[in-house]
């Protein structure tokens, strides 16, 4: 009837290799969305390491980025303390958000957070990282710090810490790496969506009177994920600096 | 926000599938051949010898479907026009009111260090005045406490000249009675002497009178 035909998952996750197919080393539209990625974000730390006094241009823009990730992450998450992560989280939130918004990046149309490697690479990073914090901090002393939050009656203990092993050593770097994936991929899949809808509705027959609507998806869920993309990375980057910041805290 | 996306995304399918559902004269034409496009280039791949592993990979190793990117531009498009008229002059007024921030507390900062320029100045000022006028007074302290020294050594001076010369004068007037007395008891011893050698009394005052000029011939000698 609208010769309608949705694409499978795996065409619009699962890239061919465009050299090394099948190697370890292999590049693909993913590798090349990392790339840019890498270097967009590289550009924000040239542009914002310009020593204009009074910045102007990509300096203040640059300025304005970094403040926000330095004012609304760190200093939120983790006070003065936290400003030597500083580095670490605006690179982290940079990456992340330049690697969703080339979902909506016409041609493009990928976002690399869609596929999981990089959010489980990212995530098991920042696990590293804020265990490494709370070792650092606590000494051998973090894994009671960890697992015993204050106050709990010795006898709930035999509960308690094996609830907590699970929660902070197991399941919270695996729902570190799905809230973002999971939305990105959601994201992906309803953009695809929309789009197929409105190329299958403006050829069709009596059915057309709908194309409106899908289209009109199309530009709301294009907008809604230049949100969720800034969104997700700066979930992800906030988190990581809670995370840190809960880790090394001693405000037990 | 991730319930609404779900609600869209469920909605989306429901629409899809509705839309997607075969048309009956349609159905038994499609049934005769494959599913749908992609079922049917998968099995063209399958017949050339390719693997499943090349069906469950995009068909092209860069580009999306092609409706994918015409709809993806007209989304992107629209929502990137909806940006530069809203949102870009927000975002540039943001960022000239940051540069105008950071130039007036710059100008601010300036023009307060100028000020503690000045003040600085001006304290150096008072300063180096109130060094000087220090300086003057210790200049003029001193040359009155060498007056005063002056003044007082000249008098002590004067004081002890005069204490020499009275001292000198009292040994004087001392010297002169001690002869006096001395010449006396010298005349009463000598007339003593005398009168034991000869044996008889002299007349007292002529005795006196020759012992007084013997001691005035013998220290008119000396």
């Amino acid at each position: 009837m609208l010769a309608l035909e949705f694409p499978p998952l795996s065409h619009i996750v699962n890239w061919p290799g465009l050299a090394g197919d099948g190697q370890w080393w292999e590049i693909n539209k993913v590798v090349l969305v990392y790339g840019a990625a890498v270097l967009f974000t590289l550009l924000i730390f040239i542009l914002g390491n310009k020593k204009q006094l009074v910045p102007t241009g990509a300096q203040n823009l640059a300025e304005m980025a970094v403040e926000f990730v330095e004012d609304g992450i760190v200093m939120e998450t983790m006070g003065k303390e936290g400003i030597k992560y500083t580095p670490y989280l605006l690179s982290l939130f940079f990456f992340i958000f330049f690697t969703n918004i080339f979902e909506v990046i016409p041609i493009i149309q990928m976002p690399a957070s869609a596929r999981i490697a990089l959010p489980m690479f990212l995530a098991l990073l920042s696990y590293v990282i804020y265990h490494g914090a709370g070792f650092k901090s606590h000494g051998i002393g973090y894994i009671k710090h960890a697992l015993v939050p204050p106050g709990v009656p010795v006898a709930l203990l035999i509960l308690v810490v094996p609830i907590e092993f699970i929660s902070k050593f197991l399941v919270q770097p695996f729902s570190h790496t799905v809230r973002l994936f999971a939305n990105l991929l959601a994201g992906h899949i309803l953009l695809v969506t929309f789009a197929v809808l409105s190329s299958g509705l403006v050829v069709a027959k009596w059915y057309v009177v709908f194309s409106p609507l899908p289209i009109i998806g199309v530009i709301f869920f294009t907008a809604f994920e230049v949100l969720v993309s800034f969104l997700q990375a700066y979930v992800f980057t906030l988190l990581t600096g809670v995370y840190i910041n809960a880790a090394q805290s001693h405000e037990h | 926000m991730q319930r609404i996306r779900l609600l869209f995304a469920a909605a989306a399918i429901l629409l899809l599938g509705f839309l997607s559902f075969p048309h009956p004269a349609s159905a038994a034409e499609e049934e005769a051949k494959y599913k749908d496009k992609y079922t049917e280039e998968c099995a063209h791949m399958l017949a050339e010898g390719k693997t499943l592993d090349d069906c469950q990979t995009a068909p092209n190793p860069l580009l999306p479907e092609t409706n994918e990117i015409i709809w993806g531009v007209v989304g992107f498009a629209v929502v990137f026009g909806a940006i530069a008229w809203k949102g870009l002059p927000a975002i540039k007024g943001s960022m000239d009111a940051r540069t105008e921030r950071i130039r007036s507390d710059l100008d601010a900062a300036e023009a307060q260090r100028t000020e503690a320029t000045g003040v600085l100045a001006e304290y150096q000022a008072q300063l180096t005045d109130a060094r000087s006028q220090s300086a003057a007074i210790i200049e003029e302290a001193r040359q009155a406490a060498d007056e005063v020294k002056a003044t007082l050594v000249a008098k002590a001076e004067a004081d002890v000249a005069e204490m020499r010369t009275k001292a000198a004068a009292d040994i004087e007037a001392a010297k002169v009675q001690a002869i006096a007395d001395l010449r006396g008891e010298v005349a009463n011893l000598a007339i003593g002497a005398a009168e034991e050698v000869v044996g008889a009394n002299l007349d007292r005052d002529a005795s006196v009178a020759l012992v007084e000029a013997y001691i005035d011939r013998v220290g008119a000698n000396r």
